[in-house]
């Protein structure tokens, strides 16, 4: 869900970011890739001019700039970076995104890479990341093969191949589910004869969703969808693999659609499936390569703004083939919101402020899943919680759960910390900044960077001091200080990470959609957008119980008969709320 | 404290079942004596009040008894509805477990979401047998959690009524010369007044809503007409109605929960109110049918708590639903039948269904479970619950809330659950998730809401250690496998009401609350807030209905427009105080939104 980013401003970002503040390496890696094109598309919209048009070609524009000068990352941090997707806001958004939309698919080829980097998308940094290769010619001219002899692949070196094998190893150890659906598999293989052409972030993560795909008889072609959160060394463990991988870090623009063109065009090697995350890929084959169409069996996409273009693309009748939308099944959605968020509020803001809760006035603005997340970690650790809330319904919800609901500029002027989490854009003003106590912590755990009015601040009687990576201190005249934590961008993309845990969640969930979309008979799914069916929903839930050493109850015949339903799922309508 | 004595009227009903059933001496000390005299009284026809607990019985709670398979064949010989009985009995007989479906259909229904919703199989077939037999059709009302159903002190007060005449056979009129109205005692109605104003302070959102559409009449030129609970709180909603504009006439859904004091001050302020506490079933379909058939008055709204009303008019007078705008329907009963109407495309107004919305779900069940819970266990066993092993069976709304409350009191929860995703949401919660043979050995409280059947079966019961509680907060009395425990060598021991110690031959002793029936209806109370919510909803619907321009609202069935589920949820912010941020027009812009909500998408899971 994360992904709803877009635009161009993460991934170049990412380009120079590192560099800067290396000593961040891992935080603002993370930052880097999370970040949203939504925002960026945001930003540009601030900045520039709200056509869409405009904002296009801003953004190319700064894109090259970028490559050709990779040195001026904090200002480019400041316009391009969000944070962007999680968020039960993601559904507000909607209207957003649509508009995003509808102009962005007609300019095909040079589209600013819109690729996402979902919180849940398998794009955790390892180590490896960091490998600096000295080889400076660009993967596509070098001849490749691996030890067996393989040639079909690009990457940037094989040599890495062992040390992203152990990567591999680490992420399995992450991520019981797949393990689990390999074994469960076992003999049968649910994808046999599949041919699936995938574009994902390819991060440790992602190689074992990958090779899952293989053992459960897949054969997988693959694409990185962002220019520069591929892990070169899981890439080379992947080919060494047999895998026909083409991405390495730092792809150019060029390069980036060169690699999904070798990924799609291969000889006597046609695609039935389509695992898509951005929906680059799947627009890449609507454009360039229509006849594939025909072997399809459907799309699994999984980011929001691929979802998007996929609505848009049925809205039209121009779909051709069933996809399934994995980012609104249950599971999924709870983990990147909810869980997610409960836990990351907490460490971002000990990472980076070191402040302690108990007792403090703390503003949470809305009150959907994320805020209810952050409000459940608050309050067990004893802070005073107030809410704003502008749904009745949500509002009444934080009642219930005992805190107070107030406006924004009743707390101010005695809140400790104010977290923003409504996908809405300028909740906090400079108006509210003014009257904020000294010391007040001020956080995004929201959308994007747009619920901090942060341009408000950029006046010259505040000083700006930066005390830590991802800290600064907003000086006023008077003395006052707010402390504004990563720029206004999502504190949890920023200043925590993504646990295995969320990201194996999403793979596994994709990993049912492309057997759930193989094996389905002819009929079942028309040329239209699908939800996961509630049972492969269950079934991927199911697939993390034993993490928990948790034991599902099984439903007697008896039982399931009294009950009107099948011993084995679905249990529950389909607008059964959770 | 209206609410309390409803409690003890569940009690004594229960009580009653028990008696009857088992042949028991009534030993509590909340015998049914006086309500029963009532009843015979009003009745004289019926039975001679010799067997007048089961005579009762059949009337208060139909199906509640007709569960008791054993009692199913006394009840009917004694009552003089043999039909109607026949009928009742039927489906009980042929599973003893699902006539409680029907209680709770009744008792339990609207809560529960998931329960309810599981249950949909079940509830069908009763549908699919039900509605073909109509006169005589058993009394399937439902007493839903959220109904306006609690009981006032009043209630006792007018049960020692001198009256022995039938409110039918006498003259009515009140101090203003009006007689269309037919209820147990005009003299009452300063009394009712009383009440009624009681749960005016209770009701903030409905005089609120008073309040904002004082200047324009919304319901101006509609004619409702209503069959509930007649209680304080529903005459609240109906002096609402009237004040927003609209005519009504009312019957009573339950012909056991009518407050007759409240009916007595609807009478007196001009109502057409038919219904006394106590009615037989004729008198039911009378009352209903006097509500309707009005010469120079046709109704054109329609609010219903359980299908009863409808139904009559769709049998009797189904020229009427030509001008009928729309039906409001609040029992999870009444939505299926209006479902099962629709279905057969003989649904021919527009319904609304008022059970599903958000706001009330999450009341009924969610907030309401998580209080009552605590309190029910109190009340009955004086337990504490710190350090407690607990488990819970199910972790679905009312799963949760459970959970919630007995967490923050310091209990270690266990839950179990079939649904992998409730299973790991819980997991996510901090709950151990188990099956329940694993942890029965250890365990002090066990609390089913499952809304399954046979959850606790007689071999956890027998592995149970010395003083476990056992109680059902889900969806009927079928979740505990109690007839396993009616065996010779177990003791049954009645400690409270309520509360039963069952004795085993080794003398450990297990400790059921409420004879396996639902816990929250039997030993805590509703709180009024909960009603309000309800009642606003209705109100809410019927205005929404009677105001949709032509063509919004086609023959079907509908769910409460997000945006009026929204705005019952502001009517009950300011009771907490609790204000509201509004959108700025650049912020609505940004999100696409209306700045007067809907704010979230249909599919939002709250």
């Amino acid at each position: 869900m994360a992904k709803d980013k877009n635009q161009i401003g993460g991934s170049w970002v990412d380009l120079a970011l590192p560099e800067d503040f290396p000593e961040l390496y891992t935080e603002e890696r993370a930052e880097e890739e999370e970040e949203d094109t939504e925002e960026a598309a945001k930003d540009r919209a601030v900045k520039c001019s709200p056509t869409l048009l405009r904002m296009l070609k801003a953004a190319e524009s700064r894109w090259t700039p970028h490559f050709r000068d990779k040195a001026e990352p904090s200002e480019l941090w400041l316009k391009a970076t969000e944070a962007e997707a999680l968020k039960t806001n993601m559904k507000i958004q909607f209207n957003d995104q649509q508009e995003e939309f509808n102009k962005l698919p007609t300019k095909a080829g040079p589209r600013p890479l819109s690729h996402s980097v979902s919180q849940s998308s398998p794009d955790t940094f390892s180590s490896v990341g960091s490998v600096s290769s000295e080889d400076e010619s660009p993967p596509q001219e070098k001849p490749q093969k691996t030890s067996k002899g393989l040639t079909d692949f690009c990457i940037k070196n094989i040599k890495q191949a062992p040390f992203g094998r152990k990567e591999i190893d680490i992420a399995q150890q992450g991520m019981p589910s797949l393990m689990i659906l390999r074994k469960r598999a076992g003999g049968e293989k649910p994808l046999a004869g599949a041919k699936v052409v995938g574009c994902t972030h390819i991060t440790a993560q992602t190689a074992v969703l990958i090779e899952t795909l293989a053992a459960l008889g897949a054969q997988c072609r693959w694409a990185a969808c962002n220019i520069f959160s591929t892990q070169n060394a899981v890439a080379a463990a992947l080919a060494e693999g047999g895998i026909s991988v083409f991405a390495w870090k730092g792809e150019s623009e060029d390069d980036f659609w060169w690699c999904i063109e070798r990924c799609v065009a291969a000889d006597s090697w046609e695609p039935n499936l389509i695992l898509d995350d951005g929906g680059d890929l799947t627009q890449w084959i609507y454009k360039k390569h229509p006849s594939l169409f025909k072997k399809l069996k459907g799309i699994v996409e999984e980011s929001v703004t691929g979802i998007h273009r996929l609505y848009q693309l049925s809205k039209a009748g121009k779909l051709c083939v069933p996809a399934m939308n994995v980012n609104d099944s249950v599971t999924k959605q709870k983990f990147d919101n909810l869980y997610c968020c409960k836990e990351s509020i907490l460490d971002g803001l000990k990472r980076t402020t070191d402040v302690m809760f108990g007792g403090k006035q703390v503003v949470v603005c809305g009150y959907g899943e994320v805020g209810k997340g952050c409000c459940a970690a608050l309050k067990g650790l004893g802070a005073v919680i107030y809410v704003t809330e502008v749904d009745p319904i949500c509002a009444l919800q934080a009642c219930m759960d005992g805190l107070r609901v107030i406006t924004l500029s009743e707390g101010i002027k005695h809140a400790d910390m104010v977290i923003t989490c409504t996908g809405n854009k300028n909740v906090v003003t400079r108006e509210h900044f003014d009257r904020m106590r000294s010391g007040c912590i001020v956080c995004n755990m929201g959308h994007s960077n747009t619920e901090i009015d942060l341009t408000s601040l950029r006046t010259s009687e505040l000083k700006w001091h930066r005390v830590r990576p991802q800290v600064d201190h907003i000086i006023w005249p008077d003395g006052k200080r707010v402390v504004l934590l990563a720029e206004g961008r999502l504190l949890n993309l920023s200043c925590s990470t993504v646990p295995s845990f969320v990201l194996s969640v999403t793979a596994a969930t994709q990993a049912l959609a492309l057997i759930e979309l193989y094996n389905a008979p002819a009929g079942r799914y028309k040329q239209d957008v699908y939800l996961l069916p509630k049972k492969m929903d269950e079934y991927v839930a199911s697939l993390h119980l034993p993490m928990f050493d948790a034991h599902v109850t099984e439903l007697t015949e008896e039982q399931a008969q009294y009950l009107g339903i099948s011993k084995h799922g679905p249990f529950k309508p389909n607008y059964y709320r959770y | 404290m209206s609410v309390q004595v409803v409690a003890a009227k569940m009690a004594e009903v229960e009580l009653k079942d028990v008696s009857a059933g088992k042949a028991l001496p009534a030993e509590s000390p909340v015998t049914p004596t006086s309500e029963d005299k009532t009843l015979a009284r009003n009745e004289p026809q019926k039975e001679a009040g010799s067997s007048a607990a089961a005579a009762t019985s059949p009337t208060a709670e139909p199906s509640a008894k007709a569960g008791e398979g054993n009692r199913g064949l006394l009840t009917p010989s004694a009552a003089k509805m043999p039909q109607a009985s026949a009928l009742k009995h039927s489906d009980p007989q042929q599973n003893g477990g699902d006539a409680f479906v029907n209680r709770d259909g009744t008792v339990a229904e609207a809560p529960r979401m998931k329960k309810k919703k599981i249950q949909f199989a079940d509830q069908k077939q009763e549908f699919n047998k039900r509605p073909s037999k109509i006169g005589r059709r058993s009394l399937s009302r439902s007493i839903s959690q959220s109904s306006t159903d609690s009981y006032s002190s009043a209630a006792s007060y007018t049960d020692s009524s001198d009256d022995e005449t039938s409110p039918r056979d006498k003259q009515q009129k009140n101090s203003k010369g009006n007689g269309d109205f037919c209820i147990k005692n005009i003299k009452q109605a300063d009394f009712g007044r009383r009440e009624i104003e009681i749960a005016e302070q209770e009701m903030p959102a409905l005089m609120a809503l008073r309040k904002r559409a004082q200047g324009e009449k919304p319901l101006a030129g509609a004619k409702v007409v209503g069959c509930t609970h007649i209680t304080a709180q529903t005459a609240v909603l109906m002096e609402t109605l009237s004040a927003l504009g609209a005519q009504c006439r009312w019957a009573a859904c339950n012909i056991y929960s009518t407050q007759n004091e409240v009916a007595a001050a609807l009478a007196e302020g001009g109502f057409s109110v038919f219904a006394w506490k106590g009615e037989s079933e004729d008198d039911f379909w009378w009352c209903i049918d006097r509500c309707v058939n009005v010469e120079g008055w046709q109704p054109n709204m329609i609010l219903d708590d359980g299908g009863d009303l409808t139904h009559w008019i769709y049998k009797k007078y189904p020229n009427m639903f030509k001008k009928i705008k729309g039906i409001v329907e609040e029992s999870v009963t009444g939505v299926h039948r209006l479902y099962q109407l629709s279905k057969a495309g003989k649904l021919c107004v527009p319904a609304m269904n008022v059970n599903d919305s958000v706001t009330k779900q999450k009341f009924d069940n969610l907030y309401c479970c998580r209080e009552s819970i605590l309190d029910g266990l109190k009340r009955t066993t004086d337990v504490m619950f710190g350090g407690k092993q607990v488990v819970v069976c199910g972790y679905g709304e009312v799963g949760k809330g459970c959970c919630a409350a007995l967490k923050a009191m310091g209990s270690i929860v266990y839950v179990t659950e079939i649904d992998p995703i409730c299973a790991l949401q819980a997991c996510m919660d901090g709950f151990r998730l188990v099956k329940l043979n694993e942890v029965i050995r250890q365990v002090d409280i066990v609390i089913t809401c499952t809304g399954n059947k046979n959850v606790v079966v007689r071999e956890h019961l027998d592995r149970m250690k010395n003083g476990c509680i056992v109680c059902n907060m889900g969806h009927s009395n079928t979740e505990i496998d109690v007839a396993s425990l009616r065996t010779p060598e177990l003791t049954w021991e009645r400690v409270r009401s309520q509360v039963d110690h069952i004795i085993w031959p080794d003398a450990k002793r297990i400790v059921l609350l409420a004879e396996g029936r639902l816990l929250n209806l039997s030993c805590s109370t509703v709180p009024t807030f909960v009603l309000s919510i309800t009642a606003t909803t209705q109100a809410l619907a019927l205005i929404e209905l009677y105001n949709a321009p032509e063509g919004r609202y086609k023959q079907d069935v509908y769910l409460l427009p997000k945006k009026m589920d929204e705005y019952v949820a502001s009517l009950h912010l300011p009771t907490f105080d609790a204000h509201l941020t509004e959108l700025t027009d650049e912020q609505a812009k940004y999100l696409g939104l209306n700045k007067n909500g809907p704010f979230k998408p249909n599919y939002y899971r709250y």
